[in-house]
């Protein structure tokens, strides 16, 4: 009984208790490197509402302050009246010098970097910087049938995601206090990749789902606004000093399963699965699936233990959240494009199936 | 960092009062999901381990309030342990391991194995090394389940391990009977099998089981009998003295140039531990009871692997070419179950209640332990034995794939 009390006042009580607990002297000046496009606009968030001063460094294409789905008209009046922005291009090394420096920021969260040259231009720059937090990629691990992937696993140098790997390597050679974030699959609303978008177009076109192989292939999905907390966890933290942290939801998801949730996020009735030989097939340019064609998922265990992380949103939670918000509205990104699809059921012979 | 509180922390910190240094430790602690200020006074006299700020709101369901503790170095005190032994199967090997575990840590062991001394299954690994038990002075006596006061008149243990049954008839008698005799700790090994298939692994502990499944009903008797009980659910598992065939039915066909036979798509994840892994896990609740008890622990290695990976894994192992070749056992007519030895689908648990209670961590590592189980695998000279593969021949015809002669 006094368990149970403990378990709901810990989990009510345990956000808004976060959320003030910062005083006027631990408030920080933090940079972010993009944050319009998905993961910067939950995080600015969250960092504004804890007391610090956000500026976002973008181009300006994207508006500065966007109201999302679901915000109040306070909360988003509020946000929008105190963030901030620095215009201009991280690819244009020397302004990003010059322009950081004089200014002078105490952290700085790189949401959008990909390459190490981007990285050195800010290091040079703030040399009194408290924090490089940085959002990396589980995309970095090699490939194994040994899983799932822990911080300490290797890393494929000739991955896709290699400039990432550089970028740590950087960030540790040059003695900065630097965090590490490796998400797996990011889902949630306002998604540009078409993750769970790719499920919802064709359910609601009443499509069969096409899987590519057994449809038994484990990956595992992280809701943005987890990540976000999990990004606002490691500010100041002492026990993210030069660490790495996997950053993703607490259980996987088989390919065929995560249709059947995404169907189940958005009420639509259970999904018709067919499964192809992705060999038999060649779609040139396009991509046929979501998802790499293999096993991918990591171990959170460690955010979980050292730092007490722990995702907020199961997976059925955050599907139906991000459907609610987003796809569920009828906004989505990406417009459906289903020639792929109507590739692999002629052959199956099921392209009948489609009305 | 933080240093301004908020209202409603008093809320709990109000039932104690709390020292002007203790006011910034409470929001230091606000940094764990599972934040207890009225415990900051024992902050300076105890080391909160990183296992303790693991407990989350959701975890918080598997651990007893008196987790707190588990960061006190207490010298394990000497316990009487009884391990009430399966005499075949994968399991049998788990006794025989958390036997000499518990006696080179200075405990006192005595196994109880089922059936008879002179049986020929007691030929057969481990049984036919227990004088490893004995000569570390522990001892061992057989019978029946309903025979074991009998067996063991006058005995008094602190902790009885039921490696034995499968569902209550098998293990009643004996949960009474320690009961009776005033057993304290209850343990027992059940199996990851009884989680119900999912979309979404690993298994993890409190998630749904098979409500008829006959460990289940065990593990809900013991839960009402005994003050202090633990479940541990297993897998599939290696090491020396193992009783069941696991690596050696891959070794097997690969010192013989035979190709792998895996049904499906080889990708179904599967968890194959070391035995001192599940036998260390044991040994932490007998030398942590208040943290154990009353909890479930998957006794499991903390990685999966494909069953196409194990093959690899295996071949690495011995130094040799491997081929795989993926079958439909329904295509083929083969009952699977028969035709290799784990499950097709995935089965896939993880240990994440023992790490977090218990603060044990795991040492297998396949790519290291299938070295060694395969030197033994050469050394007893099995890698020479004729075989017959029919089984496997009669996939292969079925394949219209031509076997080497």
């Amino acid at each position: 009984m006094f368990k149970s009390y403990f378990l709901q006042y810990k989990k009510k009580e345990w956000r808004s208790r976060r959320a003030l607990c910062v005083s006027a002297s631990s408030a920080k000046k933090i940079l972010i490197m993009g944050g319009t496009r998905f993961i910067g606009i939950f995080l600015s968030r969250l960092l504004v509402k804890e007391g610090h001063q956000v500026t976002l460094f973008t181009r300006g294409k994207a508006p500065i302050a966007s109201q999302l789905p679901g915000e109040s008209e306070a909360d988003f009046k509020d946000f929008e009246s105190k963030i901030l922005h620095l215009k201009g291009d991280r690819m244009d090394f020397e302004f990003v010098k010059s322009s950081l420096s004089a200014e002078g920021f105490d952290v700085v969260y790189d949401i959008n970097g990909r390459e190490a040259n981007e990285v050195e231009p800010i290091l040079d720059a703030l040399p009194k910087l408290e924090q490089y937090i940085y959002c990396s990629s589980a995309g970095v691990y090699l490939k194994t049938d040994y899983l799932p992937h822990f911080e300490s696993d290797a890393v494929d140098p000739k991955s896709r995601h290699k400039g990432k790997l550089e970028t740590e390597s950087l960030l540790k050679s040059r003695g900065v206090n630097w965090t590490s974030i490796r998400p797996v699959y990011i889902y949630g609303p306002l998604n540009y990749n078409p993750v769970e978008e790719w499920f919802f177009h064709r359910l609601k076109a009443g499509r069969p789902i096409p899987i590519p192989n057994s449809g038994l292939q484990v990956t595992q999905l992280g809701h943005v606004k987890d990540l976000a907390t999990a990004f606002l966890r490691v500010l100041g933290n002492e026990k993210a000093r030069e660490e790495v942290f996997n950053i993703s939801g607490e259980k996987y998801v088989t390919f065929d399963g995560l249709a059947r949730a995404c169907a189940k996020a958005g009420g639509f009735p259970e999904p018709e699965i067919i499964h192809y030989n992705p060999k038999e097939f060649d779609f040139g340019k396009k991509k046929a699936f979501p998802f790499r064609d293999q096993h991918f998922f990591a171990s959170v265990e460690k955010a979980n233990s050292v730092l007490g992380i722990v995702p907020e949103f199961d997976l059925l939670e955050g599907l139906t959240d991000s459907y609610n918000l987003d796809f569920g509205r009828g906004t989505f990104r990406k417009a459906a494009d289903f020639s792929t699809d109507d590739i692999i059921l002629e052959k199956s012979g099921s392209l009948s199936l489609v009305a | 960092m933080a240093t301004a509180c908020p209202a409603s922390a008093s809320i709990i910190s109000s039932s104690i009062s709390p020292s002007s240094s203790s006011t910034s430790s409470i929001c230091h602690f606000s940094h764990l999901s599972l934040s207890v200020p009225s415990f900051n006074h024992l902050s300076s006299s105890i080391s909160i381990s990183p296992s303790f700020q693991a407990l989350s709101a959701k975890s918080c369901k598997r651990a007893s309030s008196s987790t707190i503790f588990q960061s006190f170095t207490v010298k394990a005190e000497k316990k009487k342990v009884l391990i009430v032994n399966t005499n075949s199967g994968g399991h049998a090997v788990i006794g025989f391991y958390f036997a000499k575990e518990l006696l080179g840590s200075g405990h006192d062991v005595t196994i109880f194995t089922i059936g008879e001394e002179g049986s020929d299954k007691m030929k057969k690994p481990p049984f036919n090394r227990f004088s490893e038990i004995v000569g570390a002075g522990g001892k061992t006596v057989w019978g029946e389940p309903v025979d074991i006061g009998k067996v063991l008149d006058g005995a008094a243990f602190d902790v009885v391990l039921d490696n034995n049954g499968k569902d209550l008839e098998a293990v009643r008698p004996v949960a009474d009977w320690a009961k009776s005799i005033g057993v304290k700790q209850f343990l027992f090994v059940s199996s990851a099998g009884i989680y119900k298939t999912t979309d979404e692994p690993p298994h993890v502990e409190g998630d749904v089981v098979k409500a008829d499944a006959g460990h289940v009903g065990v593990e809900q008797y013991i839960a009402g009998t005994f003050a202090n009980w633990a479940s541990f659910r297993p897998q599939y598992m290696i090491g020396s003295g193992n009783n069941k065939d696991c690596e050696e039915w891959f070794f097997d066909r690969i010192v013989r140039g035979r190709p792998i036979l895996i049904p499906g798509s080889g990708m179904q994840l599967t968890n194959i531990a070391h035995v001192r892994d599940l036998s260390s896990m044991l040994t932490l609740a007998v030398e942590k009871p208040e943290a154990a008890s009353g909890n479930i622990f998957n006794c499991v290695s903390d990685r999966a692997v494909t069953l196409d990976g194990m093959a690899k894994l295996c071949a690495k192992a011995a130094g040799l070419p491997v081929e795989i070749i993926h079958y439909d056992p329904k295509a083929v007519g083969i009952d699977a179950k028969k035709a290799f030895p784990f499950r097709n689908m995935h089965f896939y648990s993880e240990p994440r209640a023992a790490k977090e209670i218990l603060g044990w961590s795991g040492t297998t590592d396949l790519t290291v332990d299938l070295k060694e189980r395969f030197d033994e695998f050469v050394k007893t000279g099995r890698d020479k034995k004729q075989i017959q593969f029919e089984i496997d021949d009669k996939i292969l015809a079925s394949l219209k794939v031509p076997v080497a002669a």
